[in-house]
């Protein structure tokens, strides 16, 4: 199947394209978790999603 | 009309309006995240994609009335958020990218490269071609945003609003049976997933690119997984 093909050019790609390195986002994000909490942590509301083919 | 004619008809008349829903969604959220993310290049290429979107419009009303179904669409259409009312604006927006573009734009990229190889008519393969084309950039923007919020502010918040993200995605019908008189091959050939491999499309998706990347950027996937395994246990 291509899934993994997907991922690839998809998230990997989108990755590159926001100009943020896989493992810095990664690194980045551990210590942003230590620094603060969830903003929305707990919350159960529910919004909608977006329709596709 | 045979049935695989009609069913290909509503499909694409359907597609037009779900692409002139993107467009004023990516008009939108492209002033947004300019004003919190300046040096960000998600606000060009949604005001891009926005276009696309409307040249998308154009080509599956088109198809859809050359099935048969000409398809009126409101030229005044407005789009709310679809973000949950207690999420501040940045939040929201992040919302909305998520379920537009990781989540939907990703999904229809794997319907549009399933159907790219399943030999379409030719009018059809050239309007899957052409759209193909400017969804991976959709979806791309949608990944390059959460990316790039991932570093820059919380995001471990969307982890439990996806299986509503989920849930607003697909059509009731996805998972009930196939009517009686489903034509797969002639749907495929008309640029239509038949309805088991449109469920196999969805759900592979989800798990193999769609979790994995949320993951991949500080999203906890678990309790989207946990609707997936409800909603396949339905199938």
């Amino acid at each position: 199947m291509h899934f993994k093909k997907l991922f690839q050019v998809l998230v990997l790609g989108g990755a590159m394209a926001g100009a943020v390195a896989a493992s810095a986002c990664a690194q980045a994000n551990a210590a942003d978790k230590a620094k603060k909490p969830p903003a929305d942590a707990g919350t159960t509301e529910s919004g909608g999603g977006v329709k596709g083919w | 009309m045979t049935s695989a004619r009609r069913a290909a008809a509503e499909a694409w008349a359907f597609r037009a309006r779900v692409e002139q829903e993107a467009a004023l969604r990516f008009e939108r959220l492209a002033a947004v995240v300019a004003g919190f993310d300046p040096g960000s290049p998600v606000p060009a290429m949604m005001r891009r994609a926005a276009d696309d979107e409307r040249r998308h419009t154009d080509l599956c009303a088109r198809l859809a009335e050359s099935l048969g179904t000409p398809v009126a669409l409101d030229t005044n259409a407005e789009l709310p958020s679809i973000a949950p009312p207690s999420l501040d604006e940045r939040q929201a927006v992040l919302y909305e990218v998520v379920a537009a573009c990781c989540i939907t734009e990703t999904e229809s990229m794997a319907t549009l490269t399933t159907l790219m190889a399943a030999e379409p008519d030719p009018e059809v393969r050239a309007v899957l071609h052409s759209i193909s084309k400017d969804e991976v950039v959709h979806s791309r923007m949608g990944w390059a945003h959460l990316s790039r919020e991932s570093v820059a502010a919380e995001v471990a918040f969307l982890g439990p609003l996806i299986p509503g993200m989920l849930a607003g995605t697909i059509d009731e019908g996805l998972f009930a049976a196939p009517p009686a008189d489903e034509d797969a091959e002639g749907l495929l050939r008309l640029g239509v997933l038949p309805l088991a491999k449109k469920r196999e499309v969805f759900l592979g998706t989800l798990e193999q690119v769609v979790f994995p990347g949320l993951e991949k950027f500080g999203v906890d996937p678990e309790r989207g997984r946990r609707w997936r395994a409800r909603a396949a246990g339905h199938g």
